[in-house]
């Protein structure tokens, strides 16, 4: 087994064991069976909080936007990252496995299309700057100075199109999730009372 | 973001705004299927339009149950239970501290299965006529609830002789077997 499906295997048996780890909780915290977390006073705050994150997620993209000049900050990738997984498995602790209505669990459905499509541009992120950093070192050793080994790399990094159909799938889910969430939450509280 | 073309962010949004449009569409025809957290039970099953139900952003209310539950429909019927529900809907008691829904059509439609561990020798030994009439029930019989100290729950402790006390009503049956009011010893 390689590096690189030996990272995929961990990455989706963490994933499966923070779903299941999840879904036990909201099994745990139901008052008694039939009853579930979600439609419990602390199954709505477990549900705003992990909203409340999800929107700071888009503090990452929205300084990317704002100041497209700024250099590219490692922290702040990460902080989209751990924000961009607790936030959804709160919301999944929020949820449980009930799926009734369907505004819900189509937001719920898209908010797993945006985790998923999250974690597999972080891998491949990843795996870019990891290209990137072997390549350097080989130049390096094949005696090129700083200024020339920029040079390739750019050229490299500028052909490294394998992260450019990113926002083509990210953006057009996190839009629908986005509404989806919006409307669930509207209606609870048309239905259910403020 | 650089790679991504103006037009796509376009297409993007009128996706969005057809699915909004589709899901408003679809909520005029078929509401539960897109809001509902469950079916609702069996009760209920003849209510045709969530307001029956809903008042908006104040969820279900009272005073939607009592148009069709109202204190006169209690009068009609006989025993402890329609006495709690006369109290409690002449006292203006929420009716979701005790009542929920959307559970499935055989759920049961209180908040959690209620059991009364006196039975109904309760009632037949002290003349009660509601729950109510000996317990407080502070959050609604989700919560635990706890013993008046009125008339009625003095009788019984007095009449008890000892054996009647605060915490040790629930195994009537211990002495009362077979729901005699008289006790075995």
């Amino acid at each position: 087994m390689d590096k690189v499906t030996r990272r995929g295997a961990w990455v989706v048996a963490v994933m499966v064991t923070a779903i299941l780890a999840a879904l036990w909780l909201e099994y745990a915290l139901s008052p008694w069976p039939g009853q579930h977390l979600g439609h419990t006073q602390a199954g709505h705050i477990i549900g705003w909080i992990g909203f409340g994150l999800i929107l700071l997620t888009f503090a990452y993209p929205a300084q990317k936007r704002l100041r497209p000049n700024q250099i590219w900050s490692r922290p702040r990738l990460y902080m989209h990252e751990i924000l961009g997984i607790l936030g959804p498995l709160l919301i999944l602790v929020h949820s449980g496995a009930h799926f009734h209505a369907v505004v819900p669990v189509m937001a719920l459905v898209a908010l797993g299309l945006v985790v998923i499509s999250g974690i597999v541009g972080a891998v491949l992120h990843s795996l870019a700057f990891r290209t990137l950093y072997d390549r350097r070192h080989e130049l390096a050793q094949g005696g090129l100075d700083d200024r020339a080994i920029d040079a390739r790399l750019h050229e490299l990094a500028a052909q490294e199109g394998i992260l450019r159909w990113w926002p083509w799938v990210h953006v057009p889910l996190t839009a629908v999730f986005v509404v989806l969430t919006v409307m669930h939450v509207g209606g609870a509280l048309y239905f259910g009372g403020m | 973001m650089g790679y991504v073309p103006p037009w796509f962010y376009r297409w993007v949004l009128a996706a969005v705004v057809t699915l909004v449009i589709w899901l408003a569409w679809a909520s005029t025809r078929t509401p539960e299927a897109l809001w509902a957290p469950g079916h609702l039970s069996r009760y209920h099953a003849g209510v045709q339009s969530c307001m029956h139900c809903h008042e908006p952003f104040q969820g279900p209310t009272a005073a939607r149950c009592v148009a069709c539950h109202d204190v006169a429909g209690f009068r009609r019927e006989a025993g402890s239970v329609a006495d709690f529900h006369v109290g409690a809907v002449e006292r203006q008691r929420r009716c979701v501290t005790c009542h929920t829904e959307h559970r499935g059509d055989t759920a049961p439609i209180t908040i959690r299965p209620l059991h009364n561990p006196h039975g109904e020798l309760v009632f037949l030994a002290t003349g009660a006529r509601s729950c109510a009439d000996c317990h407080a029930f502070p959050d609604g019989l989700g919560g635990r609830p706890t013993l008046l100290d009125n008339a009625l729950v003095g009788d019984l402790i007095e009449e008890g002789e000892g054996a009647h006390r605060r915490g040790g009503f629930a195994r009537c049956a211990d002495c009362h077997a077979g729901g005699r009011v008289e006790s075995d010893d």
